[in-house]
């Protein structure tokens, strides 16, 4: 199976399987975007494509009571973890997160990771997600 | 041209879980709407229909059920703020002199809506941006706010009961519990994200609602020996950048819109938070609500959760919010929601609303947000 973005635009998958985040970086504010911008949303001035830092910091979580995307099924202990994760450039990431209940304390250092969602062919499409960092 | 502006006439379809067409729902609340405020059809001169999940034109189609007199439709959509904005594209049809009685009619069907979107959705492969649902964002933001401030799910359970026991006297909300609901009832209920639990959750289901905006000269005419509502502001804001912005997806937004656009409500206006009768917000769950008393100035930072121990919110309190169950147990079908707390707003300030009556209200402030990145506001102030 070959592992592939469930879209395109939001994510490239490294020839090692790391996958990474696409976002836009704005030369005139200094900001970062994720996903990208078509010019920057402070000056509306042009932006450049770059690859995001793939470790950040859990900013919140929850631990939502259904099925995740593209399942129609519950995981065992109920549902799928969500979070918000803040880069070192300062974007903040909302994102599914890897886990069950009881996994996550805000501050964690956690690490992007591909999220396996649907098989076509013998293609495996993938979304993203993050994962804590043991 | 810019003229004062007054609310003459309001009405309701009951929201519920199981309701009948939407075709229906609007024509009951048109009429009632009308027989509020005195008038018939034809003299309405602009009308705008806010609606989510309706088909091309679905509410000129409805609107023939009302009469065929060449006054101009518009459809207008904001999320969960389509209601309120229907309300204000009315209020400006007057304010800016295009006509002298307007309307606004907002209705959805949320079950019905979701469930179509859900089939749509599920026929192709699943996108990105579908990945995080609504109920998550709302309890990210919990989750943070009990990490920042100590806030415990007996907080969130309080303000939801609240808003559960405001519902027990409104005929028209979705959920209408015979007996007192007590926050063990809230935390007792199943979890739908972590920490909010279903009865934490705003109820959805279908309805509508409507309301009429005229001059002050029709509003005197109108009367018929009540007291004025104006409307003193009407506000409307999208996003600025804030740190820690999240773009992907439907987003609680950054809570500083909501801070701006009260401000900008509250120099408009003229009128203060110590000057707020009664407030109605978007609380589509608890979170919401304790983060508004506070970014609206009913307290300092950090502060709401005192206030919801004090029972400061509650009817009978200093400063009443959601006074007819709000999203939480008025429920919140989509297009409708703004446009109902219109309908709440005006009776309390007529002096209409029986058990669930703020005594003395003067000034009543509603708000409303769609999908985090638009906020409307508007003021209604008793005259007379």
């Amino acid at each position: 199976m070959i592992n592939t973005p469930l879209e395109e635009g939001y994510f490239t998958i490294r020839d090692d399987g790391q996958p990474v985040l696409i976002g836009s970086y704005s030369p005139s504010s200094g900001n970062t975007y994720y996903p990208t911008r078509k010019l920057c949303p402070v000056t509306s001035e042009p932006v450049e494509t770059i690859e995001l830092p793939i470790e950040g910091e859990l900013y919140s979580w929850t631990f939502v009571r259904m099925a995740s995307i593209g399942s129609q099924e519950k995981k065992a202990g109920g549902g799928h973890g969500v979070g918000q994760v803040d880069l070192p450039c300062g974007t903040r990431i909302q994102t599914a997160i890897a886990g069950e209940l009881g996994d996550w304390e805000i501050g964690m250092k956690m690490k992007l990771a591909l999220l396996p969602v649907k098989q076509d062919g013998d293609k495996q499409l993938c979304s993203y997600q993050f994962e804590p960092i043991k | 041209m810019s003229r004062d502006v007054y609310v003459a006439g309001v009405g309701m379809h009951p929201f519920m879980r199981n309701a009948p067409s939407c075709r229906d729902m609007y024509f009951t609340a048109a009429m009632e709407t009308m027989k509020d405020a005195g008038i018939k059809f034809q003299d309405v001169g602009a009308l705008y229909n806010g609606y989510i999940g309706g088909e091309m034109m679905e509410g000129v189609s409805f609107a023939k059920d009302l009469g065929l007199t060449n006054v101009p439709i518009v459809h207008v959509e904001n999320a969960s703020a389509t209601g309120s904005c229907a309300f204000r594209e009315a209020v400006n049809a007057v304010k800016g002199g295009e006509c002298d009685i307007a309307m606004a009619v907002g209705y959805d069907d949320m079950i019905k809506f979701t469930r179509s979107k859900a089939i749509s959705a599920m026929a192709g492969p699943p996108k990105i941006e579908q990945t995080i649902l609504p109920a998550a964002f709302f309890a990210m933001w919990a989750t943070r706010r009990m990490h920042e401030a100590g806030t415990t799910v007996e907080t969130f359970a309080k303000i939801a009961a609240k808003n559960w026991n405001h519902a027990r006297h409104n005929k028209y909300a979705q959920r209408q519990s015979k007996n007192i609901v007590t926050p063990e009832e809230i935390l007792a209920a199943n979890e739908v994200s972590y920490p909010h639990t279903t009865k934490m959750a705003c109820a959805a289901g279908g309805g509508a609602a409507g309301a009429v905006v005229v001059s002050k000269e029709i509003a005197k005419k109108l009367a018929n020996g009540r007291p004025l509502v104006k409307v003193t502001g009407s506000q409307a804001k999208s996003e600025h950048y804030t740190d820690g912005h999240v773009f992907l997806g439907a987003v609680i937004g950054p809570e500083d819109l909501t801070r701006v656009t009260t401000q900008a409500l509250y120099e408009e206006s003229g009128i203060g938070p110590d000057d707020v009768d009664l407030v109605h917000v978007h609380d589509a769950f608890p979170i919401e609500e304790l983060m508004y008393y506070e970014l609206m100035g009913f307290c300092g930072e950090g502060e709401g959760d005192r206030m919801v121990a004090d029972g400061e919110t509650s009817i009978g309190g200093r400063i009443p919010f959601s006074t007819d169950g709000g999203l939480t147990a008025r429920g919140h079908p989509g297009g409708p929601t703004g446009l109902a707390q219109v309908w709440d707003a005006v009776t309390q300030l007529r002096g209409e609303s029986d058990k669930r009556q703020v005594e003395g209200a003067q000034n009543a402030m509603v708000h409303m947000m769609g999908a985090g990145s638009i906020c409307i506001m508007h003021m209604l102030q008793k005259e007379g």
